[in-house]
């Protein structure tokens, strides 16, 4: 990437548009209310996960493209990478671990329902 | 015999038309590297609520169900979103060296970011006058532990805004004053993206079952 004189040339400054900014708020803001329009129906659990994890994918992704600018032209690429680079640690760490703490409970210790119920 | 040229002032020995070094870039790549370390705390923050989430760690006290309101949430959701757009739209002003229409983002964005805050911690104040607070059990740890960890980058962000303002006045647009307003611009829009996952897990998810 050539050198600027002036930092305002430069293309991360550059690229700022009021046109993506705006989209990325609507976007991101609609997925967030028809997640939340669909948690107050209150369907099946796993239903009500694959639509939130959904809209949260969809909201995350219009953030990454339109207000981060992620992309893979040269003055982004390497953050784009780098993201993609560190998605399998959030769900190593996340799931691993959700997995781990799942399975000891339920070798381990009693039913959090019943607990639950002896503690009303 | 081979010939063999000897190095001197008529040998060019890099490119001429290499890329120059870009200090801007440079700053704003290891600032992005920061952010997804701190993305991975966040990440371990929420495993821990995700396995605390259960009666049993709740240890006779409440769960986010009976206490979480969804749509006090999505007005956060909106202010958050909100105080981002703002601050996105200062540095489109940026790009015309414009100083009072960063300013006037800048001044909107915290704005709306001190009102998210002031709704997240009246409600954090008043479940613990309830009875309800941080060592009331392993859940309610965990739930304090990841609101107020958001809350203490907001409350940071905030900060770093008012010393920007400060240095725009004082300094202009320097290289220096630019890089720090990118990646300011990015450690706010990831305010946002941290947010939203709480909103979906903690508030909708959470909330819902």
């Amino acid at each position: 990437m050539a050198a600027h004189n002036d930092p305002l040339a430069h293309p991360e400054v550059r690229q700022g548009s009021v046109l993506r900014y705006v989209l990325g708020f609507i976007a991101s803001g609609a997925a967030m209310y028809f997640a939340y329009v669909e948690a107050l129906g209150k369907p099946p659990v796993v239903e009500l996960l694959e639509i939130l994890a959904g809209a949260l994918l969809f909201s995350l992704l219009t953030q990454a493209a339109l207000f981060f600018g992620l992309d893979i032209s040269r003055a982004q690429i390497w953050k784009s990478v780098s993201l993609i680079l560190t998605v399998p640690l959030f769900i190593i760490m996340i799931g691993i671990t959700v997995w781990a703490f799942a399975s000891l409970y339920n070798r381990t210790m009693p039913d959090p329902a019943i607990m639950n119920s002896m503690a009303m | 015999m081979a010939s063999h040229t000897q190095a001197g002032a008529d040998v060019v020995l890099w490119n001429a038309s290499a890329d120059a070094h870009d200090n801007i870039s440079a700053r704003t790549y290891g600032f992005w590297l920061y952010l997804l370390s701190d993305a991975l705390i966040i990440a371990a923050v929420v495993a821990c609520y995700a396995v605390l989430d259960n009666p049993l760690n709740a240890a006779g006290g409440p769960l986010g169900n009976q206490f979480l309101s969804a749509s006090k949430g999505l007005v956060q959701t909106f202010l958050v979103l909100g105080s981002v757009l703002s601050y996105s739209l200062a540095t489109v002003a940026l790009k015309r060296g414009n100083k009072l229409g960063v300013g006037l983002g800048m001044v909107g964005a915290i704005l709306l970011a001190v009102l998210f805050l002031g709704i997240g911690m009246g409600d954090l104040a008043a479940l613990s006058a309830a009875g309800n607070g941080f060592a009331r059990s392993g859940y309610l740890s965990c739930f304090f532990t990841l609101i107020v960890t958001h809350a203490l980058h907001m409350g940071f962000g905030i900060l770093w805004m008012l010393v920007m303002l400060v240095q725009i006045g004082v300094f202009g647009f320097t290289e220096n004053v630019v890089a720090r307003l990118l990646n300011l611009r990015m450690f706010w829009q990831f305010q946002a993206s941290v947010w939203v996952v709480v909103y979906i897990y903690v508030y909708l998810f959470g909330g819902a079952h």
